[in-house]
């Protein structure tokens, strides 16, 4: 084992206004790691994300890839970094056909070391869309597409960079089960093939999340209330009492 | 041995411009551009063709710009102007005196680095401030020109004159060829403009501005640096709004303050959206039917036509209807025709392809579903649905 954590995150701080919405957040995530941050409504799962990603610059506090400090960098530094990301609501490029949504992936710093020789970026793109299952919509433009399809590309243009820390802000949301199920066992597999590689998820459906990740952290107005196994977290009082109320024990 | 070459060359010409619509549309456009000269015998229209080349390369560089990376600018008449002056002052034989093939390159590089340095402070706006900012320069410079304490240098609202021509006199030409050089120059320009731009416009570094002009944040999120792709962006189109600018002032042979006017900000905007926003060769339609129907037809024909038949003579104060009627040809196309005229006619021809290729597809899958009507219909009369 190596000293280093992959992403480690102290005291991690962000104000909108007066209001904390990430407040104090501590935690690590090591390689070959699936961790799931849930949490209700307004509890500043996104917003970590955004921090991590770059997207918004944190109060204070710090975040560390493999010992680097990459707290206040652009986005697309940190992406070429290794962290690549998706998003809630789905940002496919629309006037691009699907798998040039994914080129354009492939033509940032990261994207294009990963081109081995001999190996055209359209070839890479797809078989990156293959691994999702999308090689027969290649060419169609993405505007025609529909939501879960859209997500998928979403995973096969985060994946183009070739992540060591993938993060997934609500890959099951607005997924019927059959695509749930798709995207559980294609995060499985990808799981499998690379193992090193380490996935953050933010997600509302707990029964899917729960199959899958290896530990969670559970936020709560901005704060971290728990972290453990998801057996752990299901029996803690506290995570309870926060997702059902806190009459639930007394009845 | 060469026969066969040409044999092959024109079998291959054959299936890549004959078989598509579009591309003979536009193989017949450029064949009809290019023997024009033969046709018209008037200089004054031949001038409208020219400077319509000159306004059609000024067009597709905005184009490239607003279509294929987003940014918009309304302020492109600052690299058309300087562009310009830088050539008009190196070339004039009151400062440097220099050849023109040597005083253009130079404008058109110095207007990249300007760009580059207008780029870096205004790309931090997005949209319509963007565009805001943008229309300040050129104001801000051409106020700079008119300038007391500069007017030995720019000579203020007269402006720099007596340059070389694009295409010099010799002492065997008349005017008119004269004016077919300059034509030909103009056109091989444009040609080479709007083939670069749509090369890189359709390259890899073409998706990059593509996905920038969707969603900017996507493209951060997928690793790319979109500030310097936009400036790259930037950099790419003032070039080519440069040589637009350099053409025209060596065709005129002055540079004046007006050429930072807000009109000809404007002017690529009209002939854009006249032609298709984003397709790189609807400015050059559009273009030439500003040209036609500013210049030819609204300021010759119609009054004539007036006078002979109607019997009026069109006063003077005509020339500010001018400008409306434009403005309302561009509202109606804006509504009835969002993407443009030469959007819509290739798009069309795109539909005429595809239902050619079913035909020739499907012979047989016609002859089947003939044969299922026919079958269906002889015992009693055939139903909708069926």
């Amino acid at each position: 084992m190596s000293p280093l954590h992959l992403l480690e995150i102290k005291n991690l701080t962000k104000h909108f206004g007066g209001l904390a919405a990430v407040d104090n957040i501590s935690f690590q995530a090591d390689e070959g790691e699936i961790i799931g941050i849930i949490g209700p409504n307004g509890a500043g799962k996104t917003t970590l994300f955004n921090l991590i990603s770059g997207f918004l610059k944190p109060d204070s506090g710090t975040m560390k890839l493999r010992g680097e400090n990459i707290t206040g960098l652009e986005p697309h530094k940190i992406v070429n970094k290794g962290i690549a990301r998706t998003f809630q609501v789905v940002r496919p490029f629309r006037h691009l056909p699907v798998i040039a949504n994914v080129m354009v992936a492939l033509r940032s710093p990261r994207g294009a070391r990963k081109i081995e020789w001999l190996k055209t970026i359209e070839r890479k793109a797809a078989d990156l869309l293959e691994d999702v299952g999308l090689s027969e919509m290649m060419l169609e433009p993405a505007e025609n597409m529909g939501h879960g399809t859209l997500k998928r590309l979403e995973m096969a243009r985060a994946l183009a960079t070739e992540p060591d820390l993938l993060m997934l802000d609500e890959p099951f949301g607005g997924l019927n089960p059959l695509e749930t199920d798709f995207l559980t066992k294609s995060l499985m597999r990808m799981h499998l093939d690379e193992p090193t590689r380490c996935i953050l998820i933010v997600e509302h459906k707990l029964y899917a999340l729960m199959k899958i990740v290896s530990r969670v952290v559970v936020l709560h107005q901005g704060e971290k209330i728990a972290e453990g196994t998801p057996e752990e977290i299901a029996q803690n009082d506290r995570v309870i009492e926060v997702y059902m109320g806190k009459g639930i024990q007394d009845a | 041995m060469v026969t066969t070459y040409i044999r092959r060359a024109y079998s291959s010409f054959v299936a890549h411009v004959f078989d598509i619509p579009a591309r003979l549309l536009a193989f017949l456009l450029f064949l009809t551009l290019l023997f024009i000269p033969f046709a018209i015998q008037n200089t004054y229209y031949l001038r409208i063709l020219i400077l319509a080349n000159v306004l059609a390369i000024f067009a597709v560089s905005w184009d490239f710009l607003v279509g294929r990376t987003g940014q918009i600018s309304l302020g492109h008449a600052i690299f058309f102007g300087i562009g310009g002056y830088i050539t008009a002052l190196l070339s004039s034989s009151k400062f440097f005196g220099l050849p023109i093939f040597l005083t253009i390159p130079i404008a058109i590089l110095a207007a990249c680095i300007i760009a580059l340095a207008l780029g870096i402070p205004s790309l931090r706006v997005k949209g319509p401030y963007l565009a805001l900012v943008t229309m300040s320069f050129p104001l801000i410079l051409a106020a700079l020109l008119k300038w007391y304490p500069l007017n030995h240098i720019f000579k203020g609202e007269f402006g720099i004159r007596g340059l070389p021509a694009l295409v010099p006199r010799l002492d065997w030409m008349t005017i008119g060829q004269q004016r077919v050089g300059e034509y030909y120059v103009t056109l091989i320009l444009l040609f080479a403009a709007s083939v670069i731009l749509y090369k890189i416009a359709n390259s890899k570094i073409g998706l990059v501005f593509v996905s920038i002009l969707d969603d900017e944040l996507a493209s951060k999120a997928c690793g790319i640096n979109v500030t310097k792709y936009k400036l790259m962006g930037f950099m790419i189109s003032g070039l080519f709004g440069a040589l637009a600018g350099c053409i025209q002032t060596h065709l005129l042979r002055f540079a004046n303050p007006p050429m930072f006017a807000l009109t000809l900000s404007f002017l690529p905007v009209i002939v854009t959206f006249l032609g298709g926003l984003g397709t790189i060769y609807g400015p050059i339609v559009g273009a030439y039917i500003y040209y036609i129907l500013d210049s030819y037809v609204l300021r010759d024909w119609l009054p004539r036509f007036l006078k002979e038949t109607v019997g009026v003579t069109l006063p003077p104060e005509f020339d500010f209807a001018k400008l409306l009627i434009f403005t309302l040809i561009v509202l109606i196309l804006v509504i009835k025709l969002p993407r443009g005229i030469a959007k819509f006619t290739t798009d069309k021809l795109g539909d005429l392809e595809e239902a050619r290729d079913l035909d020739e597809r499907g012979p047989r899958i016609w002859k089947t579903y003939k044969k299922k009507e026919k079958t269906t219909s002889t015992g009693s009369e055939p139903t909708a649905s069926s």
